[in-house]
């Protein structure tokens, strides 16, 4: 900290404002972190007891206790990494097609697609969970994953990418006999890691989140995501008398995204700063 | 193998607008053309044109007696120079050079053995390892040329790729690309907007303005004997100084040139019998006129009215002006070191500009007398046609 102290006032004042927000985001975080690792019985008697304990790991080891919370985990896992992976390679290959080629009609199928975004998921979700029905795909990896690939903002976000990197790049890789396959596999696309890393997390956070649409579509135990799976293993006054279990399960549920954004910090700063092609 | 580039009635238009219109161009192999024209002319347009970045809506290219224009850019044998150098960021130096052998499948230990040879003449083999983003703007420069070197093209294309270098840096890589021009003996062709550029790299300049050709000609033709008005004003620094031509009478070399109000040139230049004047005008460039400042400045000057300058009967308007030359009042005095540029005005208004030497006295409201080489008199019809006197010296 002392390192990047500022040295003139407006920016000391900067840095003491963002340095309080921070600890205002950091401060429920500790406090779930804090109540996660304290008695059960204490916490039910009032929540004072996170600051005198007892402290103990059993809430964690309850977690593991439960049979289902590793299947449920997998299922995150798979459905997280899958709704990733597909999103990147969709959303990679239309920013592509909108942000570098030329063909007709593309304008207004880019207008189509943005208008995506203005539509809130409670208004499809009943055609949708039809659909998934009539398909008899409810219950399958497929159901969980599949109505997350459609994703507007990502499309959006690496057609704005595609068209910030100078057009002499695809014009020298031309001239350099590549093919266009080969121009946006070797040329183009590693140069939109940081947009595909920020894209990336984004859509893994979100499947990992997910609730809603897991809770209508995967109504066998076993298909269970995280998410449902917890929700579904709180008992009745959970939140007065398994506070510390509860507080544990939210940790337990955070800590891949946790990983996942530690993993990929650098390159998330970089595309939020617009540091595109230098 | 030739590769001679032959460009026969070339038309391009981006929707109603057409930015080259009928163009037909021969470079030889080998040679070294510029293409020199202000922003807007068509000149990278048709540089791109042939590089096959911008498709041809009519005509035809050839390079060797093979068409092009239907090839995609890769096929054309061509080799081009951005004027962003357009570096692959993610790839290091080696990568950058070595991707147009890989995608051609050269082996590798060839692409190896080209990209180290090409690496040492441009003195980058120490860099082969960097990224572009850490390379000056003359590293990455060398490298975008290292670039077009490895893949051994029959024609290179640069498009304007000294402009983003600073002055010291832009003389130099001057010198080195036509250092390696010798060296290769590849045709090339370099399109400028910067006149030092096109005068001292090229072999034959392509002068264009308004979609169309104006001049072909070497430096030199380009520089005494302008085709058009346009040519005459565009070349050359400062600008050859227009005057407005009211009359032409016989003179004692050729045509008598009168400005009205100013008085007359004489020149040696040859008028065809009923030359109009109207719209007319007298082409003079600053070294070709003499100012003499009179005693005020005769001691330091080196050169005066000398038996070739003009020696008629003037009307005088100034207390130094002679006979045989235009009062000059000097505006602005621009020192140059060798020598120094008097901006003036003549009596009727027009702007005119005067060389002296390197220690001239003269003083800013000075009304200095100036001869003009009758043999560097350049006259311009009403439609911007030059006339000249004399053969290129």
């Amino acid at each position: 900290m002392s390192g990047t102290a500022p040295t003139h006032g407006h920016s000391r004042t900067l840095f003491w404002a963002a340095a309080a927000l921070s600890v205002l985001m950091f401060l429920p975080m500790a406090w779930v972190l804090v109540l996660s690792v304290t008695e059960n019985e204490a916490l039910s008697r009032g929540t004072e007891a996170a600051f005198s304990g007892p402290y103990t790991l059993k809430n964690y080891t309850d977690i593991a206790g439960n049979s289902g919370v590793f299947r449920w985990f997998a299922n995150s896992l798979v459905v997280a990494v899958g709704q990733t992976i597909g999103v990147l390679i969709l959303a990679s290959l239309a920013g592509y097609a909108f942000g570098r080629l030329e063909w007709p009609g593309r304008r207004l199928v880019f207008v189509i697609v943005l208008f995506g975004l203005a539509v809130p998921e409670q208004a499809v979700i009943i055609p949708r969970h039809q659909i998934f029905s009539t398909l008899n795909l409810h219950n399958t990896y497929i159901a969980l994953i599949l109505p997350g690939l459609s994703l507007p903002f990502g499309v959006f976000l690496m057609t704005q990418f595609f068209r910030a990197i100078p057009p002499e790049i695809d014009e020298a890789a031309a001239l350099d006999n590549a093919s266009r396959w080969r121009i946006f596999w070797k040329v183009l696309l590693p140069l939109t890691l940081p947009a595909q890393a920020t894209l990336g997390i984004f859509t893994f956070l979100f499947a990992w989140n997910d609730y809603w649409w897991p809770l209508i579509s995967a109504t066998d135990k076993d298909m269970y995501t995280l998410t449902v799976g917890i929700a579904s293993s709180q008992v009745n006054f959970a939140q007065t008398e398994g506070l510390g279990f509860l507080a544990a399960q939210a940790v337990f549920a955070a800590l891949p995204v946790l990983i996942v954004y530690i993993i990929f910090q650098k390159h998330v700063v970089t595309a939020v700063s617009g540091g595109a092609v230098k | 193998m030739s590769a001679s580039i032959d460009i026969h009635h070339l038309t391009k238009r981006f929707g109603a607008l057409t930015v080259l219109d009928d163009i037909s161009l021969a470079i030889e192999d080998g040679e070294f053309v510029v293409f020199l024209g202000p922003s807007g002319c068509g000149k990278s347009t048709l540089l791109r044109m042939i590089a096959g970045l911008e498709a041809v809506n009519e005509g035809e290219i050839a390079l060797g007696g093979r068409r092009i224009d239907t090839l995609p850019p890769g096929e054309r044998g061509v080799a081009m120079v951005f004027q962003s150098y357009a570096l692959y960021p993610h790839m290091t130096v080696r990568q950058n050079m070595a991707f147009g052998l890989e995608n051609v499948g050269t082996p590798r230990d060839e692409i190896a053995r080209r990209t180290d040879a090409a690496a040492k003449v441009l003195e980058i083999d120490h860099l082969l390892e960097r990224k572009p983003q850490m390379l000056s703007g003359g590293q990455r420069q060398r490298v975008a040329i290292g670039r077009a070197i490895v893949k051994e093209p029959r024609a290179f294309l640069f498009d304007e790729p000294l402009s983003n270098l600073d002055a010291a840096l832009r003389g130099r890589t001057r010198l080195e690309l036509a250092q390696l021009h010798q060296r290769l003996g590849t045709t090339m062709i370099f399109v400028t907007h910067d006149q030092v550029e096109a005068m001292t790299l090229a072999d034959r300049i392509v002068v264009m303005h308004d979609r169309r050709i104006e001049q072909i000609g070497t430096p030199m033709e380009i520089y005494q004997r302008p085709a058009t008005k346009f040519v005459a004003g565009f070349v050359g620094a400062p600008a050859m100084s227009m005057l407005p031509l009211s009359g032409v009478t016989r003179g004692p070399l050729g045509a008598r040139l009168e400005v009205a109000g100013v008085g007359h040139i004489d020149s040696a230049v040859t008028l065809p019998e009923g030359f109009a004047t109207q719209g007319a005008s007298i082409g003079i460039r600053a070294e070709d006129t003499r100012p003499d400042a009179g005693a005020d400045t005769g001691a330091d000057r080196g050169t005066g009215a000398g038996p070739d300058m003009n020696t008629g009967s003037n009307t005088g308007s100034g207390p130094n002006t002679g006979p045989g030359s235009l009062p000059l009042t000097v505006d602005v005095i621009e020192r140059l070191g060798d020598r120094t540029l008097l901006h003036g005005h003549l009596p009727d208004g027009t702007v005119l500009v005067a060389q002296d030497t390197g220690r001239s006295q003269v003083a800013p409201g000075q009304v200095v007398p100036v001869g003009v080489d009758p043999h560097a008199v350049h006259v311009f019809d009403a439609a911007g046609r030059a006339h000249h006197a004399g053969e290129v010296r």
